[in-house]
């Protein structure tokens, strides 16, 4: 059955959209990410026009992590304190993000950049935590204590002033690192076009010392902020949101966010890192094949990456 | 009476005058009618369109148009499809450091349809002299002469981006050329053509134009045409004006809807799931 698209302008089947957000949905409930690194290129492969396609992926993401947010919620594990801190720096960093691309685009080299920078942050993160949940694994059979490599850097976090108790996270910090590093990741969304949940996971997970079951509700409670903002962005100022689109998504991934919660509550911390970490190795290589491979067509609509 | 003899000499002057002023008259009126005729016989061209008006509603999914008219006999035909032109900006892909492909610049093509489809019941380059496709636009070489690409230095590139131009276009339908599927029939001395095409969904709302050239010893002798509008309507219409014109509103319409159905699968996995 194909609906008619009145923002894309164009016509899908739509068990397609349907099947794709379930899918993201899933992912978005077992890991804590919006999804986009995998639904904006592949609506676009199936005729959304590029700037629609990522636009309508921030508002379906709105849908899928309100859906996944709450599941997470139900069961303890959002840390509304330490979400509403990473906010805040996201926030800030999102507006340096934007100035940047503005050098960058001057500079005439904007896309080699962006596409660099992406695939080598997508590589180092997927290998860092690939490396560290299987050490992690064969580690909890003799049951060591890692404390020496917390000392020196644990000892500087500790110094920084304004500590705080994150009682759901079971983590002291000073409230800058959740704004700095929440900074950090927004600047390199920004950059990169992306919602950044692929980088404020492993964030929460090595630097804040979170568990892994409370990052991925607290990912999803600020992704949902920062969708809302994104798709309202889009909407006004872009035009280009398209609301069945959205919809057929989110019929999809809504139910895909719970069902990811409920089969999350059932892995290890271990697991479900490993698991992030696999897929993130994947979506690295495939670009790395669409960087290398000559493309059948040496033309493509502009707005895109 | 030698007056008189002049007058009468005079008359039959005058006569002889009028009678040539008559035969001229009729010898005129004679070759006017002839090419009247002619005319006539040439404006016998016809173009309908059966299905000109299409809407886009909830469940378009692309439609068919098919055109049909008269001709002379013996004539072939050209149907050419086309919207209004415009410009468009498109990425340029090459490769950076020998190795990977992105996007290296754009390109700006203006003078180009965004929806083109020609239909000849021979094939164009058999048909047509170069000279009479480059006047009409008519077949993508001529295309080519009309376009311009900007930045491209040599003939070459810009033939280059042109035919790259065409694959995007054809890969979402919405170039097309096709020969021999016209079918003519001749009834009464006249010569009836038709023929059905496939109108893509991805061509946007708008007015299209049909024009069909008549052709005879490899050059067009008519041309008529009509037209295809094609519009929204109903709910593809009202979200269509309302993402362009109230954004603000479109944007928290879209964010409330979202955060609704989040919440609503969430209550209704609660009630499901209690039982885990």
């Amino acid at each position: 059955m194909y609906l008619y698209l009145p923002v894309a302008l164009t016509s899908i089947n739509i068990f397609i959209p349907i099947g794709l957000g379930l899918a993201v949905g899933l992912l978005s409930g077992l890991f804590g990410v919006g999804g986009g690194f995998l639904m904006t290129p592949l609506l676009i492969m199936f005729g959304i026009p590029s700037t629609v396609a990522a636009a309508t992926d921030s508002n379906q993401i709105v849908a899928a992590s309100t859906s996944g947010t709450y599941a997470h919620w139900k069961v303890g594990n959002v840390d509304f304190k330490m979400g509403l801190y990473l906010l805040i720096g996201g926030f800030i960093g999102g507006l340096f993000g934007v100035q940047a691309i503005k050098v960058l685009r001057a500079t005439g080299n904007a896309d080699f950049v962006i596409k660099m920078t992406y695939v080598l942050m997508l590589g180092i993160v997927g290998t860092y935590m690939f490396i560290e949940s299987l050490a992690s694994m064969k580690k909890k059979k003799t049951e060591e204590v890692k404390t020496e490599k917390e000392s020196i850097m644990g000892r500087f976090l500790k110094s920084l002033p304004l500590q705080t108790h994150f009682e759901k996270s079971g983590a002291t910090h000073s409230l800058l690192i959740p704004i700095v590093f929440g900074g950090f990741v927004g600047i390199l969304a920004a950059i990169m076009g992306v919602g950044g949940g692929f980088l404020m996971v492993p964030v929460m997970v090595y630097i804040l010392r979170m568990p892994m079951h409370v990052v991925v509700g607290t990912s999803l409670f600020q992704i949902l902020f920062n969708c809302i903002e994104v798709t309202f962005l889009q909407a006004y100022t872009n035009h280009n949101v398209d609301f069945i689109l959205a919809v057929l998504l989110l019929l999809g991934s809504t139910v895909g966010a719970q069902v990811g919660a409920v089969f999350g509550r059932k892995l290890k911390g271990e697991q479900l890192k490993i698991i992030l970490a696999v897929i993130v190795l994947l979506v690295t290589v495939k670009i790395i094949f669409e960087l290398t491979l000559s493309p059948s067509i040496f033309l493509a609509q502009a707005g895109g990456h | 009476m030698a007056g008189q003899r002049i007058i009468g000499k005079k008359r039959s002057e005058s006569t002889a005058f009028a009678v040539i002023l008559f035969l001229s008259f009729l010898l005129i009126g004679v070759i006017a009618l002839f090419f009247i005729l002619i005319n006539d016989a040439a404006a016998e061209l016809t173009a309908n369109v059966n299905h000109n008006h299409i809407k886009i509603d909830f469940f378009y999914h692309g439609s068919s148009v098919s055109v049909g008219g008269i001709s002379e006999p013996d004539t072939d035909l050209i149907i050419k499809i086309t919207s209004p032109e415009g410009h468009e900006v498109l990425k340029q892909k090459g490769k950076v450091a020998g190795l990977l492909w992105m996007n290296t610049g754009t390109l700006k093509f203006e003078n180009v349809p965004n929806l083109y489809s020609v239909h000849s019941t021979k094939k164009i380059d058999e048909l047509l002299y170069q000279e009479e496709m480059d006047k009409y636009a008519i077949g993508y070489p001529a295309l080519e002469k009309h376009v311009e690409i900007s930045p491209v230095s040599k003939e070459e590139e810009k033939n280059r981006w042109f035919n790259e131009f065409v694959k995007l276009k054809e890969s979402s339908k919405l170039y097309m050329s096709s020969s021999g599927k016209i079918t003519t029939t001749l009834k009464d001395g006249k010569q009836y053509y038709y023929i059905l095409t496939d109108w893509p969904y991805q061509a946007p709302p708008g007015d299209y134009i049909v024009t069909v050239y008549a052709v005879k010893n490899r050059k067009i002798t008519e041309k008529t045409d009509a037209k295809v509008q094609v519009e929204q309507v109903g709910i593809v219409k009202t979200l269509s004006n309302m993402a362009k014109k109230k954004g603000a509103l479109y944007g928290v319409i879209s964010i409330v809807a979202a955060l609704i159905a989040g919440f609503g699968v969430g209550l209704i996995f609660r009630k499901g799931g209690g039982a885990h």
